[in-house]
């Protein structure tokens, strides 16, 4: 039930701030997408199943205040926070700047595979080299963030975990 | 299957979760802007635009000292040309007194010709949030259908400056789409030639108006303005006419001898705007 309501609680401020303060502050033209790095930090923090779930949850929220098809960033997100889940698996690698190169791989990756989707449901309509560099801005930006935000969204987590299971 | 149990029901979970995903996708592109997912989507603006509101005032100092901070470099080169400018500037100001004064005489003038034109109604409203990806260029006024906003509407600038149009109206919000988003098209008409065509965004580039005839004589620093009529299946002819889109910044080289293109610089500096006006009366419509 905690971790309902910390998940929820997150993704409301990612929405806000993504809004209004980040809407403000542009790389060359681009936002960030906190709702990806949310995903990937969770994701890596959690494991592939909880990854999925703030992906789709955080994706559905984002995607009710757009307008057009609704689904699309759920689904991206979903896919990003299983992949990522999945990935760290194999990775034994205790470098910290680890969340930082896979929250850029993910952002890159899931911004390509948003713009193809809304691409192929006739909703975006521009160039692959322009695509390419909002994808490549966000996942520099997104990257940039995640040393600021990884420790505050790591103890979140840790703090919401269900106490009674035990793990190692 | 030797996958551990936990793999499986986190498989299970994503193939669970895309098809949701994939579901509501189908849904609300089958049942466009009267479905009941694009209800809940106004739903969630209702909810969530008087926060937007309320953060937006606590932070704007804070993202301003950011933006400002990108821009450091700019800012220093521009104050430098700005400091060139008063300079010399000052020195013209004695012979630009008289000339002020016949130019206020003149917009005077032209103010009240205006207001000659179609009647039209106009409410004010200011910028809340802007859009939420980077592939949407919108912003959210804190106006809404309780103040007469719906869907359509026009929403200009201070001097009769193109912003966009509203795309979506709830209560006390409303979401207008700005005339740089890769979905916008407006029917413009070059102010020299009288030539119309038709003006759509790209995003962060320039508008580019096409449908341009050939034969037309199209030079940098020419204004457009709203063509005011509507294009079957292409442009809405949601815009009164005479309103002021931008300049063209380039004429491109012609590669297909049909029409011409040419790209045009917005009226309207977007990062910057603040206030809005939504049109709420048409002589037009």
């Amino acid at each position: 039930m905690r971790r309902f309501f910390t998940l929820t609680a997150v993704i409301v401020i990612a929405l806000l701030a993504q809004t209004t303060v980040f809407a403000d502050v542009r790389l060359l033209g681009a936002r960030p997408e906190l709702m990806y790095l949310l995903t990937i930090v969770f994701a890596l923090l959690e494991g592939p199943s909880s990854g999925a779930i703030s992906g789709f949850a955080g994706g559905m929220a984002q995607d009710f205040l757009l307008n057009q098809p609704k689904g699309i960033t759920a689904l991206t997100l979903t896919l990003v926070g299983y992949a990522v889940g999945l990935l760290r698996q194999y990775i034994v690698s205790p470098s910290p700047i680890l969340p930082a190169l896979m929250v850029a791989g993910g952002t890159f990756g899931g911004v390509l595979f948003y713009g193809v989707m809304s691409f192929l449901l006739g909703q975006f309509d521009s160039t692959l080299p322009y695509l390419l560099r909002v994808a490549a801005l966000a996942a520099v930006y997104n990257a940039i963030l995640t040393p600021l935000l990884y420790p505050l969204l790591r103890r979140l987590a840790e703090g919401s975990r269900s106490q009674k299971v035990v793990r190692w | 299957m030797a996958l551990p149990s936990r793999a499986r029901s986190a498989r299970v979970l994503v193939v669970a979760l895309v098809s949701l995903s994939l579901v509501t996708i189908t849904v609300d592109y089958r049942e466009g802007e009267d479905g009941p997912l694009a209800g809940l989507g106004r739903v969630a603006i209702t909810l969530i635009s008087p926060l937007q509101e309320a953060v937006s005032k606590l932070t704007d100092p804070i993202g301003n000292f950011f933006s400002t901070m990108v821009r450091l470099p700019a800012i220093r080169a521009e104050t430098e040309r700005l400091r060139d400018r008063v300079a010399e500037l000052e020195s013209q100001l004695g012979t630009t007194v008289t000339n002020e004064q016949r130019l206020h005489e003149l917009e005077e003038l032209l103010a009240v010709q205006e207001s000659l034109g179609p009647n039209v109604e106009t409410l004010a409203a200011q910028i809340i949030a802007s859009g939420v990806s980077n592939f949407e260029w919108t912003f959210t006024i804190n106006k809404g259908s309780s103040d007469g906003v719906l869907m359509d509407m026009p929403v200009v600038a201070s001097g009769k400056r193109l912003v966009g149009h509203v795309v979506q109206a709830t209560t006390d919000s409303a979401v207008v789409q700005l005339i740089v988003d890769p979905d916008s098209a407006v029917a413009g008409r070059l102010e020299t030639s009288r030539q119309t065509g038709l003006v759509s965004g790209h995003g962060d580039q320039d508008l580019r108006m096409g449908l341009v005839d050939v034969t037309t004589d199209v030079e940098a620093g020419e204004q457009v303005v709203t063509a005011g009529y509507r294009i079957p299946g292409v442009a809405q002819g949601l815009y009164p006419p005479g309103i002021l889109i931008g300049t063209v910044s380039r004429v491109l080289p012609e590669e297909v001898a049909l029409e011409k293109f040419v790209t045009v610089s917005p009226a309207v500096d977007f990062s910057t705007l603040d206030i809005v006006l939504v049109v709420l009366s048409n002589a037009s419509r």
